[in-house]
């Protein structure tokens, strides 16, 4: 391979990126309901016994029956799951908790997941 | 030496070429099946390993050629050279696959590969940079010790990859029957990139599905369970350097924190082992899972008997 094949290769790249955000591909991934959380959870083999959904759809926050936590938010056109391990980094603000540097807006439940998570911490 | 054209050198504007039809035809059907980030960082992944490889081809050549000179025959060029060793060269793939998804020091450059929970043709460029590390190109090389001449193990090696691009799409669903008994197909290898417990560790062929069918390990895509795709703790970033190297820091953190006894076993026991049981190998995902499964089968017999 050559120094030209190289340059040019490396052109490839930047135009196909540049192409596949000019087809506007990748979606707008939201989190449609506690079935779609549940099935997400899953997909990162994590058992949800209970589930606070995001206002906009696009975080998460499950617990299971031992306690642990999985921090569901988007990447990209899909979502990842980080299982909570101390040290954690949460704050609550009154229906917002941050977690970890995701935001969650959990209207009237915010607390109460936000008490919860205080064994993790 | 006998000096042959790189294959795969003229198959890049082909590469080039599907990606752009396939990402028409996702903007049709289904737009998450690229994301713009991913695509870009599966790109720069494929040329730069592309550099790591042109940076150690030279290290590489020369154990190759020592290990043709200690050869135990001479094999002579023939038509039929260029078969035998294309089926024997897929087969040194399919153990080198196997090795690289059950050692947790083979996986440290393959998971690179399977780090994209997009399943697309740029994700088949997504390669590793450190393989040389590895030592993975072993695999391939020892039928050199028996006479096969490099430029035809070179050449034979060039078509498999080729091969292997076509087939990391959602685009096409089945082939035909005889070709999806036969040969690795999307299908049989969506079922390899997924992290649905019922799909890990499976489907390792590169070109001929016949090994995992022969040796145990093929399992089919079922309509009822959709390929979910990346690594069982998914990377959840873009980074690119992160990505190259997330394992081999993994390996690196989890060596020197563990007890002596445990430390070999982080290097070269399965990805997810660990001491304490504290993580889950894909052996224990999926006997997890089956027990699931056997409880909810459970459950709805005692229903159903009410």
């Amino acid at each position: 391979m050559t120094g030209i094949t190289l340059g040019g290769s490396l052109v490839a790249v930047l135009a196909l990126a540049w192409l596949a955000r000019a087809l506007e591909l990748g979606g707008d991934a939201r989190i449609a309901g506690e079935a779609q959380a549940r099935e997400i959870a899953l997909n990162h083999h994590f058992e949800s016994r209970a589930i606070a959904i995001d206002r906009a759809g696009i975080s998460a926050l499950a617990r299971d029956d031992d306690g642990g936590f999985l921090l569901i938010r988007r990447h990209g056109a899909h979502f990842t799951g980080e299982r909570l391990a101390p040290p954690l980094k949460a704050r609550l603000d009154q229906r917002f908790l941050t977690i970890n540097g995701t935001v969650l807006d959990l209207g009237d439940d915010a607390p109460v997941w936000a008490a919860q998570l205080r064994a993790v911490a | 030496m006998t000096k042959l054209p790189n294959p795969v050198d003229y198959a890049i504007p082909a590469f080039v070429v599907l990606i752009v039809v396939e990402m028409i035809v996702a903007r049709r059907q289904d737009r998450a099946r690229y994301e713009p980030r991913d695509t870009l960082t599966s790109l720069l992944f494929g040329l730069g390993s592309t550099v790591a490889g042109l940076l150690t081809a030279g290290a590489i050549l020369a154990i190759a050629t020592w290990l043709h000179d200690q050869r135990l025959f001479d094999i002579p060029y023939g038509w039929w050279l260029w078969p035998a060793v294309f089926v024997l060269d897929d087969f040194n793939y399919y153990i080198f696959h196997r090795t690289a998804h059950r050692v947790r020091w083979f996986w440290a450059s393959h998971v690179n590969h399977h780090s994209s929970q997009h399943y697309n043709l740029s994700t088949a460029l997504r390669q590793t940079w450190t393989g040389f590390i590895a030592g993975s190109f072993i695999f391939r090389l020892w039928p050199l010790l028996f006479g096969v001449p490099l430029p035809v193990l070179l050449f034979v090696g060039g078509l498999n990859l080729i091969y292997q691009f076509w087939i990391h799409t959602e685009a096409i669903d089945r082939c035909p029957r005889w070709f999806e008994a036969v040969m690795n197909t999307p299908s049989h290898h969506r079922v390899h990139h997924a992290v649905n417990p019922c799909y890990l560790d499976s489907n390792y062929a590169g070109v001929f599905i016949v090994w995992d069918r022969m040796f145990g390990t093929f399992v089919p895509e079922a309509v009822e369970d959709r390929c979910r795709y990346g690594i069982v703790r998914q990377l959840g970033h873009f980074s690119l350097l992160r990505g190259v190297f997330h394992e081999w820091i993994g390996i690196a953190r989890d060596v020197w924190a563990a007890p002596w006894k445990a430390k070999l076993r982080y290097v070269l026991g399965p990805p997810g082992w660990s001491h304490d049981g504290s993580r889950e190998t894909s052996a224990m995902i999926r006997r997890r899972w089956q027990e699931r499964q056997a409880r909810h089968a459970g459950k709805s017999h005692s229903e159903h008997d009410r």
